[in-house]
């Protein structure tokens, strides 16, 4: 049986690995919501607006259709993204929990037997 | 963007809880609201860079400027003369390195619309702030209470 030792190693680990999936999904939330911002934009724009990207240190002219898309597609990506990131996080706290749970389990036998003195 | 506290949905009973969960929920409370703060800084600044844009296409990009030498900050320290050859345009960063030709008037407007956005995301989240801080302080009352009662029936089971 394993110990308290090992599985509160594990259970720091499980916590660390959800935090960073939870981080990625903030992060991913603010890149959403940035993109919608620019998506916004461009549905406001004349066709003939011009657009320029950032490439490195350049601006690159770009076509309003060709920017509009690509904007669509990596929405597109970001949700995904979120999607595959929500799974994790379920996964990781189901497990944070059933650690949780016992390491309490071990806890408290060990109490039950250190009572009768 | 805010969201709404995951709390209130569901009602506990504080004094039902035991120190521990007490504590755990002040806890996790602190955090909440250390981050909405953090936040609600980070919108604030925002919000003031958005306004220093509308000012300085006011003050810098206007017909009257058109022929006059001004001075283009290099780094922040170091300058060099030039003209504007458009007191029309300018390009707008619209995020995620995007960059849009708008006409001065249109790029105020862009300013001003997101200066309002980030104004009502503002107030949002200064209404969540105070009623997580309301929270905060409810849970740390019973906490305190149930440590007192705590220590002065000490030593029970």
């Amino acid at each position: 049986m394993a110990t308290v030792q090992q599985l509160s190693d594990e259970f720091a680990d499980i916590q660390k690995k959800l935090q960073d999936v939870i981080e990625a999904r903030q992060r991913l939330d603010a890149q959403y919501s940035e993109n919608k911002a620019v998506q916004k934009e461009f549905a406001t724009l004349d066709a003939d607006a011009n657009i320029y990207k950032l490439i490195g240190p350049t601006l690159i002219k770009q076509d309003k259709d060709e920017a509009t898309m690509n904007v669509n597609k990596r929405l597109d990506f970001i949700e995904k993204e979120i999607k595959r990131i929500e799974g994790q996080i379920k996964d990781f706290s189901e497990t944070s929990e059933k650690k949780k749970a016992e390491i309490m389990q071990i806890q408290m036998e060990q109490q039950g037997q250190a009572q009768p003195t | 963007m805010s969201k709404m506290p995951a709390s209130k949905q569901q009602t506990v009973d504080l004094s039902s809880l035991s120190i521990q969960n007490l504590s755990s929920v002040k806890k996790q409370l602190d955090e909440e609201l250390e981050h909405l703060t953090a936040s609600f800084q980070k919108l604030r600044t925002a919000q003031a860079k958005f306004r220093e844009c509308v000012k300085a296409i006011q003050n810098g990009v206007n017909p009257e400027v058109e022929g006059k030498t001004i001075l283009i900050p290099l780094t922040q320290s170091l300058y060099v003369p030039g003209k504007l050859e458009d007191t029309n345009t300018v390009l707008v960063d619209v995020g995620t390195g995007y960059y849009v030709e708008k006409t001065t008037t249109k790029a105020i407007e862009f300013y001003n619309e997101k200066t309002k956005t980030v104004g009502s995301n503002l107030d949002d989240l200064e209404k969540i702030i105070t009623q997580k801080t309301q929270n905060a302080k409810v849970v740390e009352d019973v906490l305190r209470q149930k440590v007192l009662a705590a220590n002065s029936t000490s030593s029970t089971s």
